[in-house]
């Protein structure tokens, strides 16, 4: 029996649709992401599981418990907000204890609730202070022990860690990890940033255009990517996504792929979803090559994959420190590979690259859905 | 050939200094501009306040005496019982006029936060009243409360024959009536400034006061009200200085009778000044309208721009 269960839920605003029946189902202790580009809907399906927006259609019901009509004090939900929306005119210990306060907790109690969740988030010497005399980070702190300190069924979590700096946001992102492993608590958490995505999350929904485009554990969405929207949103450096075409050589099914030299194109042997791919020969399909996938011969993991190689141009080299970038012209578009930082790759000269082609994926070329 | 180097180096001189001189107005040009209103203001303003407040250490009667008699003029102010009477009435007009003022503008403002149809209208209606002269405002209300003309005697046509309002022409009630007078003018106003202190309170604090379970009542008491500090001290600024300002408002309206028992201090520094050939007393009582003035403006303008640079 799934915990939050979101039933083909509908939004829209007058005439415009903003969210096409959603569905998503989490069990307890889950901690769900929901992903994608600014303006697709995502603080939209968080305030109606919170029940401050409407619900045009379908249902959101909690614990087996529909949500429908339920005033937000009442859903037992507790939420983070991204301007972390502290009451400027009371303390910090003010600030948490408001929401017990509001339940007619004896002081008592509140007190002592307040200060377990400041020695748990390691700001006792803040209780005090009031909103403006903090920083980014230490607000972002006082918001998450709000929530906290209620203890709710289900913590809402609207782009918490996207005002903070990198370093920051780091940190908190570990910290918001530890703490739902600490806690087993139930974890809605909005964003943009699919490396949030990644790390935090043990379902993720990525959002697009007010569609749930693909819904799954990280590692599917990674490694299974639905469409190209998906496939491309997630990952860094971004998938490279390419023009080829299915053709057969010596009764081989292969991609083949233009390359910088137009009489020598790329021919990449097909290994994976070989059936569904038949029907396409002599099709232009889109191709999917992660970064991680092309390396230089020496690092190719040949134990798992099955690695193809070819000679390319190089156009520009990356250097990260811990690994290289090289570009190379492919399909008409520049791609991306992952080497050794010390490989040898120069740019404008010819390079080795090592392709690990069970690991490619096809898409067609028309609607971008996955053919498998 | 040498005449030549000569010349050539003469009239990169004369450029140079052309130059120069450009530079000079442009830097200099804006202050150029702006100085003869600035003599005028110094002259017109603050020159004036200077020469008044001579004038209330001065033997002026019916014209400008340069005689200086040190407090004698105030002295004959304070013991003026109209001027007691003024101060008296400026007190109980500036505290209910205020006050009224900004509980019914809060009331209003945080009514039309509702979210309400045709807010647009309403906000426009209830601005109006800013928009009429306070010569226009006074007159409208006297008639209105005139007991021959306005609300009592529709009363008693409409057969309440017992009805009785005559608060405009009874010693003890005129100055409630400027009173009513003024606030239903300026409430329109305050309304606005709460307004939009209202509308720029963040969205997400509203949220979250709603998740935290705290009844709509309460989200206004505990966290929306004191967030509107700054709203509460202009509207209290703007307002006392309206009260002591108040003139016209008073003229129009009764006169600042019956007798003087709705006489303040701005209309008791005019018949003293001018009808009443007492030059000096009337100075002395401006400059004590001065005085409270900048006693409140002063820490207010300073605080804002502490404000302003932090
Ligand atoms: N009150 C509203 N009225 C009309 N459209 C709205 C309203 N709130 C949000 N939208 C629209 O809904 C879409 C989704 O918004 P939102 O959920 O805030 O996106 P996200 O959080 O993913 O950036 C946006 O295109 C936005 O313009
Ligand atoms: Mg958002």
């Amino acid at each position: 029996m799934s915990f939050l269960n979101i039933e083909n839920v509908n939004k829209h605003y007058f005439d415009v649709e903003v969210l096409k029946s959603i569905n998503i189902e989490i069990n307890k202790g889950d901690f769900l992401v929901l992903v994608g580009p600014s303006g697709c809907g995502k603080s939209t399906l968080l305030n109606m599981i919170a029940g401050l927006d409407e619900i045009s259609g379908g249902d959101i019901s909690i614990d087996g418990q529909s949500m429908a009509g339920v005033h937000p004090s009442k859903r037992d939900i507790a939420m983070v907000f991204q301007s972390y929306a502290l009451y400027p005119n009371m303390s910090v210990a003010k600030n948490i204890s408001f929401g017990l306060e509001m339940r007619k907790v004896p002081k008592v109690e509140r007190d002592k609730a307040v200060q377990k969740v400041a020695k748990m988030l390691q700001m006792e010497q803040l209780l005090d202070r009031k909103p403006s005399q903090l920083s980014g980070g230490q607000r972002q702190r006082v918001a998450m022990g709000r929530a906290l300190v209620r203890e709710p069924r289900v913590f809402l979590f609207d782009e918490p860690l996207s005002n903070l700096d990198a370093k920051l946001r780091v940190d908190m992102r570990t910290e918001i990890k530890q703490l739902h492993q600490r806690l087993g608590a139930t974890i809605v958490y909005v964003t943009h940033d699919q490396i949030e995505a990644m790390t935090l999350a043990t379902k993720i929904a990525v959002m697009n255009a007010g569609i749930v485009q693909q819904f799954g554990s990280p590692e599917e969405i990674y490694d299974n990517p639905v469409n190209t929207f998906v496939a491309g949103f997630m990952g860094s450096p971004s998938m490279n996504l390419i023009q080829a075409k299915v053709c057969k050589v010596e009764d081989k099914l292969c991609f083949e792929v233009a390359t910088a030299d137009q009489d020598r194109p790329l021919l990449l042997p097909i290994e994976r979803d070989q059936q569904a791919l038949v029907s396409y020969l002599n099709r232009n399909v889109t191709l999917g090559l992660r970064p991680e996938t092309i390396t230089d011969p020496g690092s190719a993991n040949r134990s798992e994959g099955q690695i193809h190689e070819a000679d390319l141009m190089v156009k520009v080299t990356e250097p990260t420190g811990a690994d290289m970038f090289v570009v190379t012209q492919l399909g008409g578009t520049e791609v991306v590979a992952r080497m050794r930082s010390r490989c040898g790759a120069l740019a404008g000269q010819s390079c080795r690259f090592a392709f690990d082609v069970s690991r490619n994926l096809a898409f067609d070329g028309d609607t971008g859905d996955r053919i498998q | 050939m040498q005449q030549n180097i000569a010349r050539d180096k003469a009239s990169t001189v004369s450029e140079s200094r052309n130059d120069k001189l450009i530079g000079y107005l442009q830097q200099h040009l804006p202050k150029l501009v702006l100085a003869p209103s600035f003599a005028v203001i110094l002259m017109f303003v603050y020159g004036f306040i200077l020469w008044t407040v001579y004038l209330s250490f001065s033997a002026s009667k019916m014209l400008p005496n340069y005689t200086w008699v040190g407090l004698e003029q105030w002295s004959r102010l304070w013991n003026t019982l109209t001027w007691q009477i003024s101060l008296q009435n400026l007190f109980i007009f500036s505290v209910l006029y205020i006050g009224l003022c900004i509980v019914i503008g809060l009331s209003l403002a945080i009514l039309l936060d509702q979210k309400i149809r045709l807010e647009g209208g309403l906000r426009t209606l209830y601005l109006y009243p800013m928009a009429l002269s306070f010569i226009v405002t006074g007159t409208a209300w006297k008639w209105f409360l005139n007991p021959g003309l306005g609300l009592e005697r529709t009363m008693h046509e409409w057969g309440f024959v017992d009805f009785k309002f005559d608060w405009l022409i009874n010693s003890d009630m005129a100055i409630y009536t400027v009173v009513i007078a003024g606030v239903w003018q300026a409430s329109g106003f305050i309304m606005a400034m709460f307004l939009a202190g209202l509308r720029g309170i963040d969205n997400e604090i509203l949220k979250a006061a709603q998740i935290d379970g705290a009844p709509a009542w309460k989200i206004y008491t505990r966290i929306i009200i004191p967030q509107l500090g700054p709203v509460f001290l202009s509207a209290f600024v703007v307002l006392l200085h309206l009260a002591i300002k108040s003139f016209d408002l008073v003229i129009a309206l009764t006169g600042g009778g019956p007798g003087n028992a709705t006489s303040l201090p701005a209309t008791f520094m005019y018949s003293y000044s001018f009808t009443r050939n007492q030059i000096g007393v009337g100075a002395s009582s401006a400059v004590f309208m001065l005085m409270i003035i900048a006693s409140i403006m002063v820490p207010y303008i300073y605080s804002e721009i502490k404000g302003g640079k932090k």
